[in-house]
């Protein structure tokens, strides 16, 4: 894949109404590619700059089926076939008492799905960011706000992204190289 | 004091309450006739009719009352919305008491244990009960509990419902405090007294049967009825002010996650029951579910394993559902519906060994339904949907966010 020399461009925000308006506006104006970055969860922030796809409950929901269907056959394995007891006369395959292991193992492979996921899903661990390269982003864990438009999104071009970028009055643009 | 003190959204209930109330009044009317009828040529299918439609209401009056003391102690909006309607189905519990009266007229056609003990055919059941009936379960002993459970609710009713009244006006005095106060011990009282009413008016239907968990099974789906009902009550609402400015996906999520925790725990309670009986495999106990899963009963237990169960399961665990009042409303419709089922399958078949509808258990919850909802959806429209003063309702009255 082609690297570009340029990630995108990064415009800076006081406060996260005007990060969320900006990223409206954005949006709006045509922009696919672009992300946001708060020092704390912003309600609504995901659903403005366009980020609808979550899938990881369907990992989860994977991740639980597996682990029920595993918790059940190693119980069916263990008293019927490798190791048949006669427990208060009850036949080995005795679908009840199975049940409490199989609901155990389908929360735990459930909660393991969604941890995992979650970070694979976010391409964690990360040990190389562009964004880094901004010295000012490191605010952005601390009281500011910053919005991206990545070099990758059909709409970009270096200077009317920026003036577009300005147009939404920022604190500060900078251009995020690769 | 801030914006949320003055609000500008006219909070009274919308004029369809009332129609409702009126309707629900002429079908509780013309029900209750047939009942009284059917109380006299069959009185015995009457009474056991009657119980179930009793238990099927009762539970979600006490169960709104819990979910209102749950929404006391842990705040936030999803229960300020739907707090009136709750506060509604709680101050029905007046009405409650006096429709436990005919219990208590027919409690030799109900009980077994109130009959005169020389008619017991089976000689073990017999010398059980000449035990018991001589210290827990005598007529007397029976009424009186009864009446001290209906005082206890009552009077944690008549409480919450006072405090929040005087919140409706300017200037109101912060509740909050208070509420806790009552309703912290409140739930346990509840816990304790709704154990002890299932065991006197459900359990004891087979006095000779115990489980320990029966009480619990009783609370969970007292609790799940009633936030079905709030569900479709809110549902009601949404087409008509001031509920369609109030009520945001945010809390219609909130309800859907409570029914989908209640179902689980409703699930886990009842399999509970079964493993420990099954596994034990006494004769005392297992009595219980032999009766239920055979001559026709096992395909009532195994509907409510499906559709009290797994199927509301499933759908609830997607989160665009549970967010959608249009849909999450048939749910809701579908779980009370299937919370009658369940009381059917407990009850009834401790009076057939085979799978029987009479034509009373269909009239005479139905008849109670009527004049339930008459005066819940009276108390509706007797108090604004939102207490506007309180400290909490400006979770409601403003937008979501910004």
């Amino acid at each position: 894949m082609k690297r570009e020399p340029i990630y995108g461009i990064m415009a800076e925000f006081d406060s996260a109404t005007a990060l969320v308006d900006a990223a409206k506006l954005t949006h709006q104006a045509g922009y696919q590619k672009i992300d946001a970055y708060s020092p704390f969860p912003i309600e609504g922030l995901a659903e403005e700059i366009g980020f609808h796809h979550d899938e990881v409950p369907l990992v989860v929901l994977i991740g639980g089926i597996i682990g029920g269907l595993t918790g059940y056959l190693m119980q069916y394995w263990m008293s019927v076939v490798d190791y048949p007891l006669n427990i208060g006369g009850k036949p080995p395959h005795s679908w009840p008492a199975f049940i409490v292991i199989t609901f155990e193992m389908t929360i735990l492979f459930a909660g393991i799905s969604a941890v995992f996921g979650m970070l694979a899903l976010n391409g964690l661990p990360m040990p190389y960011h562009p964004v880094f390269n901004v010295p000012r982003f490191a605010l952005a864990s601390k009281d500011r706000f910053f919005l991206i438009v990545f070099s990758s999104d059909k709409k970009y071009d270096p200077a009317g992204t920026r003036d577009f970028l300005a147009g939404l009055g920022p604190r500060s643009i900078s251009e995020v190289p690769s | 004091m801030s914006a949320a003190a003055t609000p500008k959204l006219d909070l009274t209930a919308p004029q369809v309450v009332r129609k409702i109330s009126q309707r629900s009044l002429i079908i509780g009317g013309l029900f209750g006739a047939l009942s009284l009828v059917l109380a006299f040529i069959r009185p015995d299918e009457f009474y056991r009719a009657y119980l179930l439609g009793f238990m099927c209401w009762l539970g979600v009056a006490l169960g709104s009352m819990a979910i209102v003391m749950i929404r006391h102690l842990t705040g936030g909006g999803w229960g300020t919305v739907i707090r009136r309607i709750l506060g509604a189905a709680m101050r029905t519990l007046p009405l409650l008491a006096i429709l436990f009266i005919p219990v208590f007229f027919g409690i030799r056609h109900l009980y077994i244990w109130a009959q005169p003990l020389s008619n017991i055919e089976d000689k073990h059941l017999r010398e059980h009960l000449e035990q018991i009936t001589q210290t827990y379960l005598t007529v007397n002993g029976f009424i009186i509990r009864a009446i001290f459970y209906f005082a206890v609710w009552n009077v944690l009713s008549f409480l919450l419902s006072k405090w929040s009244k005087e919140t409706d006006r300017p200037n109101a005095p912060d509740n909050s405090g208070r509420f806790k106060a009552v309703s912290g011990p409140g739930l346990i009282l509840y816990g304790f007294t709704i154990s002890f009413a299932a065991i006197d008016w459900v359990m004891s239907l087979d006095p000779s049967w115990i489980s320990t968990i029966f009480g619990l099974i009783i609370l969970i789906g007292e609790v799940l009825s009633a936030m079905c009902f709030a569900i479709v009550v809110e549902r009601i609402l949404f087409d008509y002010k001031p509920m369609s400015e109030m009520l945001k996906p945010d809390f219609v999520h909130d309800h859907g996650k409570w029914m989908l925790a209640f179902i689980m725990v409703w699930a886990y309670f009842n399999f509970s029951q079964w493993l420990i009986i099954w596994a034990g495999n006494l004769p005392a106990e297992i009595t219980f579910y032999l009766r239920r899963l055979s001559g026709g009963w096992g395909s009532i237990g195994l509907i409510l394993v499906l559709f009290h169960f797994a199927i509301p399961f499933a759908m609830l665990l997607s989160r665009s559902f549970k967010r959608n009042i249009r849909k999450l409303v048939w749910v809701a419709v579908w779980l009370m519906l299937m919370r009658y089922v369940d009381l059917f399958w407990i009850i009834e078949p401790n009076f057939s060994k085979t799978l029987t509808v009479t034509v009373a258990d269909i009239v005479v919850p139905v008849a109670i339904g009527g004049i339930w909802l008459w005066y819940f959806f009276r108390n509706l429209a007797a108090l604004p949907l939102l207490p506007a003063y309180d400290p909490d309702a400006h979770e409601v009255l403003e937008p979501a966010h910004h």
